[in-house]
């Protein structure tokens, strides 16, 4: 970013700030690049780039924000001004004043994601024949559609904000996903698939692509179980006991933890659009959100996952804390503003550090509470294979296939690509078809064995939709192998 | 039309593909939108966005490359550039092993039909003072949330084969309030759409509110048994569940791939009850109407199923290429789904059809519908808003959240009555780009023996 455009920014702040503008923050994003490649079949069928820039400006005016933006460079006065204006006008309609409490000092801080190899520097034709090269792995007569995809992210964004606090950061994300296709006995389509994930460890350029233990190592065990799969039975309708394999617990995890947290849904400020939460102000250091098993934080201090990101876009540093601690509820993820507004309207100090979970997914959204990494700690109920050594009646399921959740995220249906039946300690055979369901709060009082640190995985995140203007959020949940008794699982007849 | 400056540069930036010997498919996309969130009787967010796309694909042989830059585009240098490294992307990329077909603007389309110019520029305050008013009208001792959503959309595109080019401009809105009670957490919505600023009419909601409000106001909730029941699908649960099935059952894609629910039948098999016909036909007024399709293909009525018998699939040209099909006009932008209405009376008649079917369900909306086996056309949602139980045509309670989880072919081929009123259901959503559509449905459908598999104990 040239000195101009960054004396432009702040006199059009401090412009704001004459004319009594509360609170003014506007994010630069002087590059937005996202690049994905996607072999279909062996056909490439997405050779896309996507270049972005703009900026973003939110104000705060009489407890109200107004927000404006423009991919037009040229018009920076025009988009403060219009955000100034907007602001103005949503402040003839207020009952609960937003405030971003007390000031704060400002600071000049950066943040960087760890990479070693750039994966724009990548050759196309590079990265293509690393694809090629996955896809000849999972050719087989047998297997009627094969699927690679990756997808690679980076953004330079400058923060600026009226109380003096300016933030660079640069910010990477590589994201992969293969997947094997077949037709089963019964002439309908089963699949098996696998996603890059990380342990939250190392780096995450090309190199985390490239690195087989996380993602090309697995083309032999997804065409096994495919095969399996084509020539297995339905799983049929019963109360028993499932076991969720990281791949199928991000996503747990992720809706009827991740989501029901968000404090701006607790609050009511997405009712219209994605719900709201049957947790209230009143369920911090009250509710059983699960058994004494159930350790969940946010962010998790880990650096290689699409929820490490330095600081959010209020610019806050990020925090790692228990929002869940030993099944109790004591915490969720939170931005400046609504803590100010919790603490406020429940007449008590619940939350009393800023979580760093305001995030906008472009420079033309404004930010809003979202989930950063979402995890549940590893336990000492041992391995997989200890878990199901103390099973008597369950399923081993992983990886999602539908996902259907209440609006207020207190039941859930979910399907999965695969299931392995257990009986009396043991893995006995595969299923296909399955699904499970729960009401949210039962179920996770059910969970009756933690995985241990071997089994706990970062599952990556590229496609979280909240909001409106709705935006597409990258982030991370670290999940061991879970257990949870007495479920709902397969479909009544 | 497209101003002669964009349109004089898009001119030459195709001289240079033409000169390059590449095909090309040269877009513009600028979106003025605005929108107002409200939250806790407040207004939450007020936003304004002024972006401008330009994308370009370009295919060389069997290679493709696909380039998209967002900003102002200023100069016939800064679509040059882009064009060049699109061109790269296609030179460095596999040959498909099917041929693309090439993109051929038909005829010049100019389509401006559903552009008003107020709505374009409406003013935020209207929307505030709107809020204010239904909230005020209806009564402030309940907690409000909602959003609208307005805008324009102008789009223009040309490809290397013709000198044709395609124009379209229209304006949208669309308007959502949720009432939730603060103690005992029931919800009810209102939705308006159009493309006009007069489409809008705070009356309507107000009016909506105050008929629904003394049933939730008087009544417990109900938790429903997990059994069948006759359940009267209201319009937007109607146009969820079909947008669903469309997707899984209609789309050449899916098809082709054996993944749809319908790739068992083919022209001519009985796929849904024979009261039911379901097309996308461009001069629906219900709908966002596109006289083509994004590869510059004219579009017109296309009848996929008729009284219940499978018509025809809707396929993209790169499907089309792939399994040596006929493209139908479906290359991605709005189509206009439309499902035809019945012989049922309107909805003010809604509680008589019902009154000798005993026991009702009546579920207008439902919340985050997905398929837990898309082949076999299983879906599943909850119900949400405004959703009660209806006992001999009497309104007796509201009910809690509940779950529908069963298929397509069932749900849709047992339909006793269809309402002989159509609902447009917007189904625009603010991902990415501003990208206008609707679909035009019944405004309600009984249907029977429907499956519910679950409810909370709450709403
Ligand atoms: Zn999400």
């Amino acid at each position: 970013m040239n000195e101009k455009m960054r004396k432009t920014i702040l006199e059009n702040i401090s412009r704001s700030v004459v004319k009594k503008a509360e609170y003014v923050d506007a994010r630069l994003v002087t590059e937005d690049y996202s690049e994905s490649v996607f072999l279909y079949d062996g056909n490439l069928e997405a050779n896309d780039t996507t270049f972005e820039n703009g900026i973003g400006v939110r104000t705060l005016y009489n407890g109200a924000w107004g927000f404006a933006a423009t991919s037009d460079l040229s018009k920076i006065k025009e988009c403060f001004e219009l955000s100034f204006k907007n602001a103005k006008t949503a402040s003839e309609l207020v009952n609960i004043s937003i405030t971003m409490g007390k000031k704060q000092k400002g600071f000049t801080a950066s943040y960087e994601s760890p990479a070693k190899q750039d994966p724009f520097k990548v050759s196309l034709k590079e990265k293509i024949e690393f694809l090629k090269d996955i896809d000849s792995n999972l050719k087989e007569d047998w297997i009627f559609k094969r699927y690679i995809s990756a997808t690679f992210q980076k953004k330079n964004q400058y923060f600026f904000n009226s109380e003096g606090t300016e933030i660079d950061r640069k910010l990477t994300d590589v994201f992969a996903t293969m997947m094997v296709m077949g037709l089963d006995n019964e002439g309908q389509m089963q699949r098996r698939s696998h996603e890059l994930f990380t342990k939250g460890d190392g780096t995450r350029g090309w190199e985390l692509l490239v690195d087989p233990k996380l993602f090309t190592s697995h083309t032999v065990r997804i065409k096994e179980e495919l095969a399996e799969l084509l020539k297995a039975e339905s799983l049929k309708h019963g109360k028993r006991s499932v076991i969720l394999l990281p791949g199928q617990g991000w996503l747990q995890v992720h809706e009827t933890i991740g989501h029901p947290l968000e404090l701006d849904r607790i609050l009511g400020y997405e009712l219209s659009f994605a719900g709201g939460s049957f947790v209230n102000l009143d369920s911090f250091g009250k509710l059983k959100y699960g058994s004494d098993k159930l350790n969940v934080s946010a962010y998790g201090g880990f650096p290689n996952s699409p929820g490490s990101f330095g600081f959010d876009d209020d610019g806050s540093p990020e925090r790692d804390y228990l929002m869940i601690d030993k099944g109790l509820l004591v915490n969720c993820l939170t931005s400046r503003a609504m803590i100010n507004e919790a603490n406020e309207r429940a007449g008590r100090k619940i939350f009393k550090d800023i979580g760093g979970a305001s995030r906008a997914t472009a420079f033309y959204r404004a930010p809003i509470d979202r989930m950063t990494n979402v995890n549940i700690l590893p336990g000492n109920d041992g391995k997989l294979k200890d878990i199901i050594a103390s099973t008597e009646d369950g399923i081993v399921v992983d990886n999602p296939t539908s996902w259907s959740i209440g609006s207020n995220r207190e039941h859930f249906h979910f399907g999965c690509e695969i299931a392995w039946e257990v009986k009396n300690g043991k893995k006995i055979r595969v299923l296909k078809n399955p699904t499970y369901q729960g009401h949210t709060t039962e179920f996770y009082n059910s969970l009756t064995a933690v995985g241990d640190k071997s089994t706990w995985v970062v599952g990556q995140v590229d496609s979280c939709g909240k909001g409106e203007p709705n935006q597409v959020m990258e982030l991370g949940h670290g999940v061991p192998v879970l257990k949870f008794d007495n479920v709902i699982t397969g479909e009544r007849k | 039309m497209i101003s002669a400056k964009i349109k004089k540069i898009f001119e030459e930036a195709r001289k240079e593909a033409l000169k390059q010997k590449v095909q090309a498919n040269l877009s513009y996309h600028s979106e003025k939108s605005h929108l107002m969130r409200i939250g806790n009787n407040s207004v939450s967010l007020n936003t304004s966005e002024n972006l401008t796309r330009l994308d370009i694909s370009v295919t060389i042989g069997r290679k493709q490359g696909t380039h998209t830059q967002m900003g102002e585009i200023s100069s016939a240098k800064y679509i040059i550039d882009a064009l060049k490294i699109a061109i790269d992307k296609a030179n460095n990329s596999l040959d498909l092993d099917f041929t693309p077909l090439k993109e051929i603007v038909e005829e010049n389309f100019v389509q401006t039909d559903q552009f008003d110019k107020k709505l374009e520029d409406l003013d935020p305050a209207f929307k505030m003072e709107a809020y204010k008013k239904i909230i005020e009208t209806v009564g402030q001792q309940y907690n409000y949330s909602g959003s609208w959503s307005s805008g324009s959309t102008e789009h223009f595109f040309m490809t290397t084969e013709n000198e044709n080019s395609a124009y379209h401009l229209v304006t949208d809105q669309l308007f959502n309030i949720v009432l939730k009670h603060p103690d005992k957490k029931w919800e009810l919505s209102s939705t308006q759409t159009g493309w006009k600023k007069s489409d809008f009419k705070a009356a309507k909601t107000i009016k909506e509110f105050q008929k629904l409000l003394p049933v939730y106001e008087n009544h417990k909730g109900f938790k429903v048994k997990t059994c069948k029941y006759t359940v009267v699908l209201g319009s937007a649960a109607i146009a969820e569940v079909m947008e669903m099935a469309l997707w899984t059952g209609f789309y050449g894609r899916t098809y082709e791939e054996k993944r749809a629910w319908t790739s068992k039948n083919k022209a001519g098999d009985k796929i849904l009850g024979s009261n039911i016909t379901l097309m996308d036909d461009p001069s629906n007024p219900d709908t966002f109407r596109f006289s083509f399709d994004m590869s510059g293909k004219k579009r017109k009525k296309f009848v996929l199923c008729k009284d219940g018998k499978l018509k025809n699939i809707m396929y993209d040209s790169q499907t089309a290429a792939m399994y040596k099909k006929k493209p139908t006009g479906h290359n991605i932008g709005g189509t206009s789904i439309v499902l035809a209405t019945g012989k049922g009376e309107g909805d003010k008649s809604l509680l008589k059809a019902v009154k000798d079917m005993g026991t009702v369900l009546y579920i207008p909306a439902l919340h985050y519908i997905n398929l837990p086996n898309a082949s076999k056309g299983i879906f599943t949602g909850s119900s949400r808003f405004n959703a009660v139980l209806i006992k001999n045509g009497k309104i007796v309670s509201p009910i809690f959240s509940s779950r529908i989880t069963d298929n397509f072919q069932s749900v849709f081929g047992n339909v006793k009555v269809i309402s002989s009123e159509s609902v447009s259901f917007n189904g625009s959503n603010t991902y990415g780009r501003r990208s206008p559509v609707a679909i035009s449905v019944p405004s309600y459908m009984v249907c029977e023996k429907v499956k519910i598999t679950d409810c909370a104990d709450s709403f």
